[in-house]
């Protein structure tokens, strides 16, 4: 009985070990970092800010995007695309 | 009478030799054998037909939003970019081995090298074919229907991604698809 006992345990263990082996957190792709830092490189007319590709950009990297925002995502921008995000600010919504 | 005796024996034997032709097993079906250019016209004339019928219908959502781009961007990237390419790619082993090659999405439609059977689209047409595409895949071509596995939404997101992806740099790319930690989409 105790053979027996042991037989059955030794087979859980090993139907237990397959499924842990069959977690899906195995299967998931190494998550990588998005490199802010290549923004710093980009030019002006790469860095419009109302290009929704630089609005993405701008969210996946972290920069708030609406309202007191808006003026915090242009303060944290790289010193070069300042220029062109103020000059394209509407009139009366210059403040920092 | 005659006539209509010998039309029926000719389409009689038109079809047995179509059957023989096809047991015969003569007819290449190696994707490193391309077609001729009968066959091929033909099969690209029957996918973008079928294409256009089926997907006239769709109503195209507005598809500005930065977080389709997200979305769509991260998406196409773990699952088309080993066929379709990303900023900076000019082939892989997908694009070598499969027939017909999968076009470039990192390249402009004209660049593509992949002939539309009827011609240019306008944006709307464009934007419902792509989705289509997505959603059902085409048959015997390797591109998988991702409906089965994927919402609306999250389809939609692939075709607004679609859009931008001829535009980006490797840099901007890699941004855009980036599936940090903390990402929750899959």
């Amino acid at each position: 009985m105790k053979h027996i006992s042991a037989v059955w345990l030794l087979s859980l263990l090993f139907v237990s070990t397959a499924t842990l082996a069959h977690s899906p957190d195995k299967h998931k792709k190494s998550a990588e970092k998005p490199k802010c830092e290549a923004m710093e490189n980009m030019s002006q007319e790469e860095m419009n800010p109302d290009d929704p590709v630089v609005q993405a950009m701008m969210k996946k990297c972290g920069f708030a995007h609406s309202g007191a925002g808006e003026r915090h995502a242009k303060d944290s921008m790289p010193d070069h695309h300042r220029t062109n995000a103020k000059d394209q600010q509407h009139s009366g919504h210059d403040g920092h | 009478m005659k006539i209509l005796k010998k039309l029926a024996t000719l389409a009689a034997i038109g079809v047995m030799a179509l059957v023989a032709f096809l047991y015969s097993g003569i007819y290449p079906m190696g994707a490193d054998v391309p077609h001729n250019a009968l066959t091929y016209w033909a099969l690209e004339t029957l996918r973008e037909r079928s294409v256009a019928k089926a997907s006239s219908d769709i109503v195209v959502p507005d598809l500005d939003d930065p977080d389709l781009l997200l979305s769509g961007g991260a998406d196409y990237n773990d699952m088309c970019v080993g066929c379709h390419l990303k900023p900076g790619q000019s082939e892989s082993d997908m694009t070598i081995g499969l027939y017909p090659s999968p076009p470039n999405l990192s390249m402009p439609p004209e660049e593509h090298g992949h002939s539309h059977a009827n011609g240019g689209h306008d944006s709307e047409q464009k934007l419902r074919r792509q989705y289509w595409i997505i959603k059902h895949g085409i048959k015997a071509s390797g591109m998988p229907a991702w409906g089965a596995t994927h919402s609306e939404e999250r389809l939609w997101a692939m075709v607004a991604f679609l859009q931008k992806l001829p535009e980006l740099s490797p840099a901007q790319y890699q941004i855009l698809t980036a599936r940090d930690d903390s990402d929750s989409h899959h």
